[in-house]
């Protein structure tokens, strides 16, 4: 464990490297990812200028939805700095067999895919989150309590974990496949419902959208539920939830595991 | 074929009926054809080694020929565990290579001359680095390998470099250091010098011909240059269409696959053409020099009469060139497998 600890500190200070060669580039990304959420944020003021609270009774108020952005915005920038850049590199390294120099090294091919790549200036909209975050908790109707404080942490990584395990299944699938540019398309619609609300997925399409993506691709639990959990009382309700949360992402990274493995052994590589 | 004494202790490589296929569709041309492919495809079973076996003792350095398609980087991709094959077995250091454990593959290197294994867009120390926590190099021994190395094909003052800054030459170098940083018991080489000039080619084979004496590293190049051939190895296998073909010594493969040898014959002025053609070979002329076909039995019996004429001023008698000989032994191959493909399937 320490050593692959060390290998991604070893990653992590190459590409911090390589950010550093094209300072530009690096900046350049940072403002264009502050500059998409400022209007994502923009956006959301405006409808609290007509509306109290999003979904009637859902407890989304203005403070507690920003809770919920803040929430979206540190999980998708760990995901988006740690593990996309590597895994959106895949594609074109099973194309032109890049992928045969991974495969020699004696490292778990898994970790060495998903993680030799990293794009520190998505971090920024982490650290928006985090601000975010500190401004809107003092503004709540009620306090958080500290079980919710504890359970907040160990639900973002759960939420990590599950787009994880999204990501190497993708991945994976890649790999079988040989070429494979939609299921990406795929993974930017299917995250887009984790940027809102669980409650606003109700009548008759959205209920059982909303249970297909609760049980089955449960992307909705990745920033519903850590936010939930700060942002709302812990109900009976909320700590099943809670439950189903880590059991998802225990599934979520199984599952991905498993699918990874059997796609590397029908790898077929490239011509040379 | 080839000798092979020493004792199963020495063997690293042993590898019997290693068969892969690979089932290929075929894309029509034309657009109705493309979308009856959709629901119909035809499809080939391709095979890019059958059966192939091949025993490699420690400390060989083996080169492996073949046209574009033979099998060789298929071969190595099966020894290195990057693809699994259809059938057969193979164990290399006693591991099987598809299992992919670290213990294997802390023990070999891999180096694709058509492929970056090296960080694009960081100096090659960076990579290097990264090379020691991958592979668990005491800090000491890898600053010892790596300045060795470094100074062995003297590229110290590229190793702050960007990869993508340098040419096709000088990252080869330092793909070599990179692969043999963490001391591999086995090198698997593939076209190292594809593309690169006549210096770099020459360091590269004397860099090639040090490490492997200095550590007994068993190495297997393939490559289409026969004089990464002539200049690196004893050991020479022939593959074709996925088989070996011829697997022995270089001296051997003269021998067995030539029946003549070429004389040249350098006169003082270009001769009349009646005068050459009174010797009885095959020949060819280019100004004053003249180039004949002759049977090695004859060679001693004729010797004699060619240095009689005095116009000759040099006469030179040499093999037939690497090249000839094993393009002959492609095309006659490829000939014969051109009815050997496998039956079309349909999915």
């Amino acid at each position: 464990m320490l050593r692959y600890l060390t290998i991604f500190a070893t990653f992590a200070r190459a590409c911090l490297v390589r950010d550093m060669t094209f300072r530009a580039n690096f900046l350049l990304e940072c403002l264009t990812s502050l500059g998409w959420m400022s209007m994502n944020l923009a956006f959301y003021l405006l409808i609290f200028s007509f509306t109290p609270e999003i979904g009637r009774d859902s407890g989304w108020s203005r403070e507690p939805f920003f809770a919920f952005v803040a929430t979206g915005l540190i999980i998708n920038a760990v995901v988006q700095a740690l593990f996309m850049p590597s895994a959106s590199e895949l594609a074109e390294m099973v194309r032109t067999g890049g992928l045969d120099a991974i495969l020699v090294k004696p490292l778990d091919a898994q970790f060495l895919l998903s993680m030799h790549r990293f794009d520190f200036s998505s971090l920024a909209n982490g650290i928006v989150g985090v601000v975010l975050l500190a401004w809107a908790v003092p503004r709540f109707p009620v306090p958080p309590p500290l079980v919710a404080w504890l359970l907040y942490p160990l639900l973002i990584v759960c939420g990590v974990a599950i787009l994880y395990g999204l990501i190497i299944t993708l991945a994976a699938a890649t790999i079988m496949m040989g070429r494979n540019q939609s299921l990406y398309d795929f993974w930017f619609y299917i995250t887009n419902f984790s940027r809102y609300p669980a409650e606003i997925y109700a009548g008759p399409w959205g209920g059982p959208l909303r249970m297909l993506c609760t049980f089955v691709i449960p992307i909705l639990l990745v920033v519903n539920v850590p936010a939930g959990t700060i942002a709302k009382p812990l109900s009976g309700e909320a700590w099943g939830m809670v439950l189903v949360t880590v059991v998802a992402a225990v599934a979520a990274i199984s599952f991905s595991r498993l699918f990874f493995q059997t796609a590397l052994a029908r790898y077929r590589s490239a011509s040379s | 074929m080839h000798n092979r004494s020493e004792s199963s202790a020495d063997r690293v490589i042993e590898v019997e009926g290693l068969t892969k296929q690979y089932r290929v569709f075929d894309k029509p041309e034309g657009l109705w054809a493309s979308v009856r492919g959709l629901f119909h495809r035809e499809s080939r079973v391709i095979e890019a080694l059958r059966g192939v076996d091949l025993r490699v003792n420690r400390g060989e350095f083996l080169a492996m020929l073949g046209p574009n398609g033979a099998g060789k980087t298929t071969f190595l991709k099966l020894l290195s565990g990057i693809i699994t094959p259809t059938r057969g077995t193979a164990r290399v250091l006693g591991h099987v290579p598809w299992e992919r454990t670290d213990d294997f593959r802390r023990r070999f290197a891999l180096v694709m001359g058509q492929k970056n294994q090296l960080w694009w867009d960081l100096p090659a120390a960076e990579s290097f680095r990264l090379h020691q926590e991958i592979y668990r190099i005491e800090p000491r021994r890898f600053a010892r390998i790596r300045d060795e190395l470094v100074d062995m094909l003297q590229v110290g003052r590229l190793l702050g470099q960007p990869v993508r800054e340098l040419s096709l030459g000088e990252r080869m170098k330092l793909e070599l250091v990179a692969a043999l940083l963490h001391e591999p018991e086995v090198l698997f080489l593939d076209e190292p010098t594809i593309g690169l000039d006549v210096v770099a080619q020459h360091t590269i084979h004397e860099f090639l011909r040090r490490v492997q004496r200095q550590r007994s590293v068993t190495v297997i190049l393939t490559t289409h240059y026969m004089k990464d051939v002539a200049a690196l190895c004893e050991r020479v296998v022939v593959v074709t269409s996925g088989s070996i073909l011829y697997d022995g010594s270089l001296e051997q493969i003269v021998d067995r696959f030539t029946t003549h040898k070429v004389v040249t014959l350098d006169f003082e002025e270009p001769p009349p053409a009646e005068q050459v053609q009174r010797f009885g070979f095959p020949w060819e002329m280019r100004g004053p020099r003249v180039t004949l076909r002759i049977d090695r039995t004859q060679i001693a019996e004729v010797l004699p009469r060619l240095l009689a004429d005095k116009q000759v001023r040099d006469v030179s008698v040499e093999d037939v060139p690497l090249e000839e000989i094993v393009a002959g032994l492609f095309r006659g191959a490829s000939a014969a497998a051109n009815t050997s493909t496998e039956p079309a399937g349909v999915e």
